[in-house]
């Protein structure tokens, strides 16, 4: 029994140590590192599908819709926009539409017709092509 | 004394190998895992209790025991210890957590582990399980190719959140391989390769042996495949191909037709242009791509049979997608002058289309090649299922990997899904002799099509457990209308129900319920572009107006939803018919993104300004209520309006004016 108490201890000493790294959102980073691939993949069928009209394939705001529209669409690639704006921002703004986080209402709010799941990922793909963009 | 002694060593010895048992349980790799993961599953908690809670955990086996499906006993998670633990996140293999899927977590109960990743679910130690060792069952299906997983309950061609194995699906039927192979619930599969009769008066011997040659290289939109025929055996066909001949009355008609005086190219041209034949062919690329490339056509079709096939197509190939148009006996022999005039290939030499002079003998060497090559597999009339000419696919996904014939390809890796790779590929490289055709796959799409074959099970799963789309019972019509919908092929574009072809974006399913009878005959009679962004267009087949009221009163009469309201605005309060309010709306919410009213908006959906003369209110209040239930895969968003918004917008777009005549109305002229 006593042996155990201070395996629990020893234990419990080490998990305090080690804690602090462990704190990250549950669908950004840690998602994408164990799952390569899966969550990414459904991302990019939901933004090709349903984003790219506008923001161009590659996210640069140049789909071919987007030369009917003002306000341009947001180029999502662009590096301060990218570092601006947090996940739970993103997200936010694929739910709600434009007009829901007070920009132009020509974005839609998807909250309706994408499930969390699916907002989360395209997020997900959103912040990839940062990386790939130029 | 010697005796005693003799027990005493027996007994020792009885002894040891008793303890042989327990100590090898004591030693089995899963057990000195599960230690870790109790160390692991402490250093990671958050609290004390929690910790305690994983230093309890007993050492045992753990596993799923799925009675009602197929009594499957998964013991993965004797080793994978972290997939429904969210502290473990980010944890080293085994112990990490299950990613997100449609299925997971939630669903571990239902379908345990392997009914997905396959592998053998009894087993408890890796090479067992993962299926690695020589003595095991059927291996686990690799991550790479893990939408195979899905297809194994799922059936469909397009199956949501899978889209590698959908598009590996919609390879497997474009490419025409259950023509040849059986596979479950593909027996009744028709090939789209025309019959072989008319091409001794169609193309010539220089043109069909280069065909013969490589497919894909003559023409781009070609499915079939390519069977590197050898030199000589390329002869016998050509010579075969060329000793058939269809019926007396047919072959009179194109000779006829190739002899008659020279058309007006130009009207052809306007035409062809009119006729939206892009909309499933291509010109020099530019089109759908489902039929073929007519940059050439007039190099590889002759004058007699082209105007031929622009009458009658259906004379011709019975099954052809092409639908009947109602050109004049002049205009068709306008359009194939046109063609004669631009789309030639140039660089052809003058005889591409000169007959061949059959000589007997290769014409016979050709007709048992056609048998035994599985050419008939396409271009037969029919085929039984006994008659299938290569092995059935269902249970490939299952193979093991020490089963299959490697041969000559000693540089694969031995797994079941490098070798179907190799397969499609390079089909021939496995031994000399083999028969089954290249593809010419793209990389990725190779990968698609392995995805797809790695879900062919030997047996099917349960029936409770399998997953079809959902077939909507939607009536075709029979009779008059029937005939026009063969004559016009209206299913080789729209989709009806579960049935049709995805050239257009609008099924017809709910055709009755959505446009207005008027409107439908005008379009029918006369259409229009209704999204100018889509090269794929409604094409003008000149129908009367008598068959265009038949075929719109058959919508009206059977392709109707009774959840669509005739009046929406029935019973409600007047206040909900507001077009000014609508009108806000409409602004507010942004739809003039994709949407034209007027003379501004975007035009990637229909503009609207005729919606009140195309479209029933009922309809618009139900489709703004939520898109999606009418086309799934549709990009209009669902708002989540109220009932009185969806009214107010509806009362809106009801309201407005065409700002000229419109072409609805103009088609009435007609």
């Amino acid at each position: 029994m006593k042996r155990i108490a201070t395996v629990l201890a020893l234990a419990a000493a080490a998990a305090a140590c080690s804690r602090k790294p462990v704190v990250r959102p549950a669908h950004t980073a840690a998602a994408a590192a164990e799952v390569p691939g899966y969550e990414l993949r459904m991302g990019k069928a939901v933004f090709d599908h349903y984003c790219a009209t506008c923001h161009g394939a590659s996210g640069g705001g140049d789909g071919f819709n987007s030369f009917n529209l003002d306000p341009r669409p947001r180029d999502l690639s662009a590096a301060d926009f990218q570092k601006r704006k947090s996940d739970p921002e993103l997200e936010d703004a694929v739910r709600r539409g434009g007009a829901g986080v007070g920009l132009s209402p020509l974005m839609p709010p998807w909250g309706h017709t994408l499930s969390d799941r699916q907002i989360s990922q395209v997020v997900l793909y959103v912040r990839s092509l940062a990386a790939h963009g130029p | 004394m010697p005796l005693r002694r003799l027990f005493a060593a027996t007994s020792l010895v009885f002894l040891a190998v008793l303890a042989i048992s327990p100590a090898k349980n004591a030693l089995r790799p899963y057990r000195s895992l599960q230690r870790r993961f109790r160390k692991l599953g402490a250093a990671r908690a958050k609290s004390l209790k929690a910790a305690r809670e994983y230093m309890a955990r007993p050492v045992a086996i753990q596993q799923f025991w799925l009675r009602d499906f197929d009594n499957r006993v998964d013991r993965c998670t004797t080793c994978h210890l972290g997939v429904s633990d969210a502290a473990m996140a980010g944890a080293p293999e085994p112990f990490g957590l299950h990613p997100r899927t449609p299925h997971t977590p939630g669903d571990f109960d239902r379908f345990g582990c392997t009914s997905c990743h396959g592998g053998q679910g009894p087993a408890t130690s890796r090479e067992d399980a993962h299926g690695t060792s020589r003595e095991a069952g059927p291996p686990m299906t690799p991550l790479a190719d893990i939408e195979a997983g899905c297809g194994r309950c799922h059936g469909g061609e397009s199956v949501a959140e899978a889209p590698t194995l959908s598009r590996g699906r919609t390879l497997l039927a474009r490419s025409g391989c259950y023509a040849c192979h059986l596979v479950r619930g593909h027996e009744k599969f028709r090939s789209a390769a025309p019959p072989l009769e008319t091409e001794s008066l169609k193309t010539g011997g220089t043109w069909i042996r280069q065909w013969l040659a490589d497919p894909r290289g003559t023409d781009a939109n070609a499915t079939m495949p390519n069977f590197q025929l050898t030199k000589k055996q390329i002869e016998a066909l050509a010579h075969y191909i060329f000793s058939l001949a269809p019926s007396e009355e047919l072959a009179r008609k194109i000779q006829a037709a190739g002899a008659e005086p020279p058309g007006d190219a130009e009207n052809g041209k306007k035409i062809f242009a009119e006729s939206r034949c892009i909309s499933c062919h291509t010109v020099e690329g530019k089109g759908n791509g489902s039929a073929p490339e007519l940059s050439t056509v007039a190099s590889r079709a002759s004058r007699g049979w082209l105007i031929e096939f622009l009458r009658e197509p259906h004379a011709i190939d019975p099954g052809t997608l092409m639908p009947g148009f109602h050109f004049t006996e002049a205009e068709s022999r306008d359009v194939v002058d046109y063609f004669e005039s631009e789309f030639r290939d140039f660089n052809a030499p003058p005889d591409i289309l000169a007959p061949i002079r059959v000589n007997q003998t290769l014409a016979e060497e050709g007709a048992r090649l056609f048998r035994t090559a599985g050419c008939f597999s396409c271009h037969g009339r029919t085929v039984s299922e006994a008659e299938k000419f290569g092995p059935p696919l269902d249970g490939i996904g299952e193979k093991k990997a020490f089963s299959l014939d490697f041969g000559r390809r000693t540089d694969l890796p031995r797994t079941l899904p490098a070798w179907l790779n190799a397969k499609i590929t390079s089909p021939r490289s496995f031994a000399p002799g083999l028969k089954m055709p290249s593809f010419g796959f793209e990389p990725e799409d190779a990968r698609a099509v392995v995805t797809a074959l790695l879900a062919m099970t030997a047996a099917p799963v349960p029936e409770a457990f399998r997953a079809s789309p959902e077939a909507l019972p939607v009536p075709l019509p029979a009779g008059r209308v029937g005939e026009l919908f063969d004559r016009y092929r209206c299913l080789s574009c729209h989709r009806v129900g579960d049935r049709g072809g995805d050239i257009s974006t609008a099924p017809l399913t709910f055709e009755g319920s959505k446009v207005r009878r008027e409107w439908v005959v005008n379009y029918l009679v006369l259409p229009f572009s209704i999204r100018p962004i889509l090269p794929e267009r409604m094409p003008i087949f000149r129908m009367s107006r008598e068959e265009a009221t038949a075929i719109a009163d058959a919508m009206e009469t059977f392709w109707v939803d009774p959840s669509i309201p005739e009046d929406p605005f029935a019973g409600q309060p007047a206040a909900d018919r507001d077009p000014e309010e609508g009108a806000r709306l409409y602004v507010a919410l942004g739809c003039r993104a994709c949407h034209i009213v007027g003379t501004s908006g975007g035009y990637y959906g229909p503009p609207l300004t005729d919606t009140p003369s195309r479209l029933k209110p009922g309809w618009l209040y139900s489709w703004l209520k939520g898109p999606q239930r009418w086309r799934a895969d549709v990009r209009c968003p669902n708002y989540g309006l109220t009932d009185r918004d969806a009214l107010r917008l509806t009362a809106y777009l009801e309201s407005l004016k065409p700002q000229n005549a419109s072409a609805a109305a103009a088609g009435g002229a007609r």
